[in-house]
């Protein structure tokens, strides 16, 4: 298992410090559905598999839209 | 994971596939899946004017750009439903996306041309606008459209919204709603025009990517009126089932409509019999007041009671003459979402000149 990781989850951009291998590891540390969610680094997107660094910086985009469509 | 176009390094994965696309080939993918929904479903053709539904989420301006992008003529319409900073956030997005990419958006503005904004439509048990809130848009998306002759209204649903919404209609057999939910809402009645929704068979995940990856400024926030609406928990639901068997969300739906649609009353269509107008608004309704009429009334008398000014409906602004129109559509409310005043259409200050 990696270090922490900083990790900032949209829309309110909250900041928090996870452990994660991978980012299927990531989403599924904070307790996140892989389908609800993508992992954003750089301006680029991961897909599951994606090995993370301590030094990594990533985003979580939430996309999951509720009420009348 | 390698994308399945050019073997680069993937960015989005299709759990329900196993396969996965690189930055660079996801968009042309994504757009060839959105076509290929137009033909198979035959949703509109080349010649047709479509009017695009917006909200200023991912969805529906991911669909604009990718219409856009597939040389449809699409125009869009937004609707002012007056929900605080919320509203102006997401009518900012849409008048800039309609500005940057060079296209026409149509916007009616509730408070101003209606006398009510959708927090005044709260429901007495859930606290929650969002049941009354669908049926305003599918009304005045659909009136827009009779008004100024588009061939078909297009919205943003995606796989999830439209699995969530079967979810909901099994849970409470709601019958009547089951039969004409699908991807094609034909028309039945010459002010009700068709309704398509050619992202259906796309996940909320792959059009939040196609808006991220094509750079679409969407507003990321929810609703705030939606914060614990049903529709959440059925996708929190459908999306635990999806991390343990990717491709649930779509085998329940596309199963549904290939296999189970069909044996329920009205597949596909708005009900055509017992159609009238509505005595106010004359909109088709299959009531003697559409159901948007009574909403309305409901919206300006709660406005009347907590003080705030209604606005003077005679004075509205904007083209859209009288003409046939009216609210329709599937999930929740039947399909007497029918008439009110006329809506003005306001134009965008400035247009700059399309380009497709």
């Amino acid at each position: 298992m990696g270090r922490e990781m900083r990790v900032t989850i949209l829309p309110e951009r909250e900041v928090r410090e996870v452990r994660a291998r991978t980012v299927a590891d990531l989403l599924q540390e904070l307790g996140l559905h892989r389908d609800a969610h993508l992992v954003v680094r750089r301006d680029e997107i991961l897909t599951g598999d994606v090995r993370l660094a301590e030094t990594d910086e990533v985003e979580i985009y939430p996309v999951i839209s509720g009420g009348a469509r | 994971m390698r994308c399945h176009t050019c073997a680069a390094p993937a960015n989005v994965e299709i759990r329900r596939s196993r396969i996965a696309f690189c930055a660079r080939c996801y968009p042309t993918w994504f757009r060839s899946r959105v076509q290929e929904r137009i033909d198979h479903d035959r949703m509109f053709r080349r010649e047709d004017r479509v009017l695009v539904a917006v909200s200023g989420g991912k969805d529906s301006l991911a669909l604009w750009h990718a219409l856009t992008r597939l040389g449809y003529r699409a125009d869009g319409v937004y609707i002012r439903l007056g929900i605080g900073g919320y509203s102006r956030r997401s009518q900012e997005k849409c008048e800039r996306f309609a500005e940057q990419h060079g296209l026409t958006l149509h916007q009616v503005d509730l408070e101003e041309n209606e006398g009510f904004v959708v927090p005044d439509l709260r429901d007495a048990r859930s606290g929650k606008p969002c049941a009354a809130c669908g049926t305003v848009k599918r009304y005045h998306f659909n009136r827009v459209a009779a008004d100024l002759g588009y061939e078909v209204v297009a919205t943003g649903h995606n796989l999830d919204d439209e699995a969530a919404t079967l979810f909901g209609n099994l849970v409470h057999w709601n019958v009547d709603y089951l039969g004409r939910q699908g991807p094609v809402l034909e028309s039945t009645h010459p002010g009700l025009v068709r309704k398509v929704k050619p992202l259906y068979r796309l996940g909320e995940r792959e059009t939040a990517a196609y808006a991220i990856i094509e750079r679409i400024d969407y507003i990321l926030e929810e609703c705030p009126m939606a914060r614990g609406a049903k529709s959440l928990a059925y996708k929190a639901m459908l999306n635990s089932l999806e991390e343990q068997q990717p491709g649930t969300k779509y085998g329940f739906l596309v199963g549904f409509l290939k296999q189970g649609r069909a044996a329920l009353p009205g597949a596909g269509a708005d009900r055509a019999a017992g159609l009238r107008s509505c005595v106010r608004c004359g909109q088709p309704t299959t009531a003697e007041v559409c159901a948007y009429c009574r909403l309305a009334e409901r919206g300006r008398r709660k406005r009347a009671r907590s003080g705030s000014a209604a606005p003077d409906r005679l004075s509205r602004s904007g083209r859209a003459g009288p003409g046939p129109g009216a609210g329709r559509d599937a999930p929740h409310p039947g399909p007497d979402g029918g008439g009110g005043p006329r809506p003005a259409v306001v134009e965008p200050p400035a247009r700059p000149s399309p380009s497709g």
